[in-house]
Formats: structure tokens, sequence, C-alpha cells
């Protein structure tokens, strides 16, 4: 990036609510079903068909509004924006204008050496359209009404970000957060989280430059690609002495570069206004604090609480408060407090985690053998057994979804902390080592090591390396 | 005279409008508007807009989901349609 210029950008965030219904209608909101199997007439823009409002929605909202630190609104209007498309069969989107339902928010991100504030200037709710599919047939378009009427919140920042890094670190803390709270499934795959990336460039000290904007992007590597090209576009047009057109752009995947859309003759007019099919909403207070108290812990004070009360590392609290599930594993490993919460996390987020990485599962998926696993847990934190036996055990309890405690005596794996035994085994060791009996007591701890690693072999790895280590100690002095 | 651009709002509205048409609504636009600036000569200052007549909120339903319309009736009216999907003229941004 050239250093003299400055990138300005802010975000439009479309959220999908996580609702079982739809904003307006009673069809499912549910992604990946037959085509125009969940519409009914309003959805599909019958006449004479009225919205009705669901409740779901306006509590989702709320719950975003305290999360993401906003002013909760008591008042907010529908309006009609109106244009014409063909997955938008009313001619019109159901969406909040003037008043909008939550105003005046702001999310923390952390940047490479400060925490930021990107101030959030509103979110309102509105409906998501239908889909266009181009590829079946050259001639034609074929349209699928199901996502029509998908309640979105549309979350809208003030042009706060001046950097790539620094809009996918707001994204990926805004998208934990609704995971969080319950509000989106996150799953940008299947468009649940969608952006709109407004951008300028402009020298330091400089008023704003004019602004771009690229569409509906659904991919933090695309967001980032996108905001890379398009800023290097607009600095090239802008050196070589030209100026940039306030444009709709699209982001081309295939090519990696932005392109204006087509549809552009005249600028967009969409007329708003309040629409007649629906009063305004009111929202009382003793319904706000309701909503409020079933929140539960947000991502930031899980991480707090984790390195505060748990001394985990602060990288590896992040890690697993990165999803609400690994958070809640966590928790479920140690609520009997019979392990220690380091171990617990240490073991979480090294073997278990490369297991199912390994293995492409999700965390859910091994939720059933949590209770195995905290007997593991328990035997290391015992002694019972050694690390290198329980990584073993580990494996088996997650594949084959055994018993801990059988496998251990089955294998005769318990860890050999006998006295007598490892006395026995040390005396051993030492047969014929007089040279390095010499070195050790002249001074060199490395032998120690050595004589440590031939007793624990001698073990078959089951022998306690810290009673090993001591009887050693006393044996060479 | 308000300046109705003519052109501008057939093509919002979608209507073909030919040009006979076209000057006829220009006209009759133009005067509806001016008319209806009147309302601006009416000092508004403080007074909140009214979105409805009455302070009710609006009727909310619970979350729930009930299918009232199979895919046959919602396709019923399309005049093409294929494989289920609604068939429309190609539409690419």
């Amino acid at each position: 990036m050239n250093n003299d210029w400055e990138l300005v950008i802010g975000l439009e965030v479309h959220a999908q609510l996580k609702t079982e219904s739809k904003l307006f209608s009673s069809s499912p909101n549910q992604f990946g079903s037959d085509p125009n199997s969940n519409v009914n007439f309003i959805d599909a823009g019958m006449p004479g068909m009225l919205p009705v409002m669901n409740s779901g929605c306006i509590e989702k909202a709320i719950k975003t509004g305290f999360a993401l630190n906003f002013q909760i609104n008591s008042y907010s209007v529908f309006e009609r924006k109106n244009y014409f498309y063909a997955d938008l069969p009313q001619g019109y989107q159901i969406s909040q204008f003037e008043y909008p339902i939550l105003t005046e928010g702001f999310v923390e991100i952390e940047t490479e050496n400060e925490v930021k504030k990107i101030r959030l200037e509103r979110a309102h709710l509105e409906q998501d359209a239908g889909k266009s599919i181009h590829d079946i047939d050259p001639k034609y378009s074929f349209i699928d009404l199901n996502r029509v009427g998908t309640p979105l919140l549309e979350i809208v920042s003030y042009p706060d970000f001046n950097s790539a890094d620094e809009v996918i670190s707001y994204l990926t803390s805004l998208r934990q957060i609704l995971m969080y709270i319950d509000v989106c499934d996150g799953n940008m795959q299947e468009g649940s989280l969608r952006a709109d990336v407004n951008l300028s460039v402009k020298k330091p000290n400089a008023e704003l430059g004019t602004r771009c904007e690229i569409k509906n992007m659904n991919s933090f590597k695309f967001i980032r690609q996108a905001i890379e090209y398009e800023s290097k576009r607009q600095i090239q047009v802008l050196e070589s002495g030209g100026k940039i057109d306030q444009n709709t752009l699209l982001f081309d995947t295939s090519t990696g570069e932005t392109r204006a859309m087509r549809s552009k003759e005249f600028a967009h007019d969409y007329r708003y206004f309040p629409d007649p099919d629906l009063l305004p909403v009111h929202i009382a207070e003793d319904q706000i604090e309701k909503v409020k108290s079933t929140i539960g812990e947000l991502p930031q004070q899980k991480l707090l609480r984790y390195v505060n009360e748990f001394k985990l590392e602060k990288d590896i609290a992040k890690i697993i408060i990165s999803e609400k599930a690994y958070a809640e594993f966590f928790e479920n490993l140690i609520s009997a407090k019979l392990i220690h919460p380091k171990l617990a996390a240490s073991w979480l987020v090294g073997d278990i985690f490369s297991f199912i990485k390994e293995k492409d599962l999700q965390i859910v998926d091994i939720a059933d053998k949590s209770s195995k696993i905290i007997q593991l847990l328990e035997m290391i934190e015992k002694g019972t057994i050694s690390n290198k036996v329980a990584k073993d055990i580990l494996i088996e309890i997650l594949q084959k979804n055994k018993e801990p405690v059988l496998l251990v005596k089955e294998l005769g794996l318990e860890q050999v902390s006998d006295n007598e035994e490892l006395e026995r085994i040390v005396e051993e060791a030492l047969i014929g080592e007089e040279d390095n009996i010499k070195k050790f007591q002249s001074g060199s701890d490395r032998v120690l090591g050595y004589f440590v690693g031939k007793c624990l072999k001698a073990t078959k790895g089951k022998g306690n390396p810290k009673v090993i280590n001591d009887l050693l100690i006393k044996k060479l002095k | 005279m308000s300046d109705i651009n003519i052109k501008k709002v057939s093509y919002l509205a979608k209507l073909e409008l030919n040009e006979e048409k076209a000057a006829l609504y220009e006209k009759s636009l133009s005067e509806i508007i001016e008319w209806v600036d009147n309302l601006k000569k009416l000092d508004t200052e403080g007074v909140e807009p009214l979105h409805n007549i009455t302070e009710k909120s609006q009727n909310l339903r619970n979350d729930e989901v009930l299918k009232e319309n199979s895919t046959e009736q919602v396709l019923s009216n399309a005049p093409e349609k294929a494989q289920n999907f609604f068939r429309v003229p190609k539409v690419v941004e």
C-alpha cells in the first residue's frame, strides 16, 4: 500500500436472524429447501396479503442492541423501499429508514497495537430478497423465492476503519458476538452474514474522498481481496489525475477485480415512505429488561474471566472463546471442579483440537465423550498416568469411545510411582555408567536427564518421572 | 410549474408511455404536486410526524412456522415456470 494514502472504510453488515419463521410471514426461515417450497402468498407478493410481524425478530434485535452497546429505541417505523427486481415480487422491500430500532452503538476491536472503538450508526430490521439463478439457462433467469422475507438486521458502521485488517477483525468479532447471543448462525457460505463495503481514499488531513460501494460479499477472504484491489484502483486513478465516480461495484471472485454494476442509467430513487400495512412498533421498557436477562456471557467477558479467574494464557483463552461451542465444551470439562482449568485448557486446544481438525469433525461431534475425557484428565492430574500414556488413551476415547479407567487397567498403563520398584530400576540403570556418574558429580546436570530417560524407557514410559528424578538425585549424591 | 421528469417517473413505475401520454401526465402530475405543495406553507416546527392515526403498537405473532401455501399454488399464476422455479427474462448484474 502506498504510504501517503489513507483508506476510509465503512461497513453495512446484513445478518440473517436465526428465527423459525420469516419477518412478516409464517413460512419457514430455512436454508437449502426445495425451490419455492418455503413461500406463502405474503412472500410471493400476492395482492391483498397483509404482513404480520414476528415477535422473535424484535427480541433478537433487542439482544443485539445490548451486545453491541446500542440505544434501543422504544419507537420504530417500517417503511417501503421501492425498486423493481425479479426476486422481489412485492416491488418494494419492507425496511426501516428514518426510525430504526437501534441507534448509536459501538464495538471494540483489537488491532496490532491498540484497542479501537468502531462506532455504529444504526441497525434496522428488513426483509431479505429472493434468489436469482443465472447459470441454468442462457436465455432465462430462474427465481427461487424461499429467501424472500427472511429477517435481516442491517448493522451500519461509521467510516471508522482504515485497513482491511481492521475490517476483518471487526467482522470476526461481530460474527462471534451474534453467534454467542444466538441471533445469527454465522454461516457465511450460506449467506447468513454478508457485507457491503464503502471505501474511499484520501491524503492525510484532507477532506474525505469520493466513495465506492462494493456490494454483497460473504467471505472474509474476498472482502480482504476486494478492499486491497479497490483501494489500489482508486489510488491509481487519482495519481494519474483522474477522479473517482461514486459507484456501486461488484467484486468478481474469479478475476479478483471490482466492476461497476450495470443497472445504473438512473441513480436509484427508493421513494421511502411509511408502510401503511404496518403500525409503528412500540417496545416497552419491561420487554427490553426481560430480553436483557437472556443474553448470557459475551465473548469478551468470557475472555476476561478465563484470564483472571482461571489464570489461562490470553492466547489460549482466545482460542477457547472464539466459538461458543468450544467455550461450552471447556466449561463442561471443568464444571465438577475436579480438574484444574489450565490442564483442561491445554488438553483442549492441544490434543483434542488436533484430533477434531485431523478428522474434520466439529466439537459437538465429540460432546458425548466429555465425561470420559474428564475421567482421563483426572487421572493425569492425580499422576496416575503419564502424559505420554494419556495421549494414547485420549485417542482411544475419541475414536472408540472406550472407558479410560478400563483402558488403563487393560493395557497395564498405570503410572508406576511405587518407590521400591522404581528404586530397583534406578539401580539397574546406573550399572556400568561410572563415567556418567562422575560427570554428574562434577556438576553436569545434563547427565541427569539422560538417566531419567533411561529409567523411563525401562518402565516403558509408565514410570513417574518426578519420583525417578528424586530417586536418582538421592542415589547419585 | 413543478419540475417533473416524466421519463424518470415512468421508468421508476415501470410504465411505457407514448409521447402524447407522457405530455399529458407530465402536465397533470405537475398540477398535483403544485397543489400538494400548498402543505409546505404550514408551520410544522416542533410537530412530530404522524405515522399512523392510531396510537396502537403493531400486532405481533409468535415465532412459529405455518406452511400455508404449496409450491404449486405459489407458481400457479406464473407466466413461465420450470423445475419449480419462476422463469424470467435474463437479468444479470
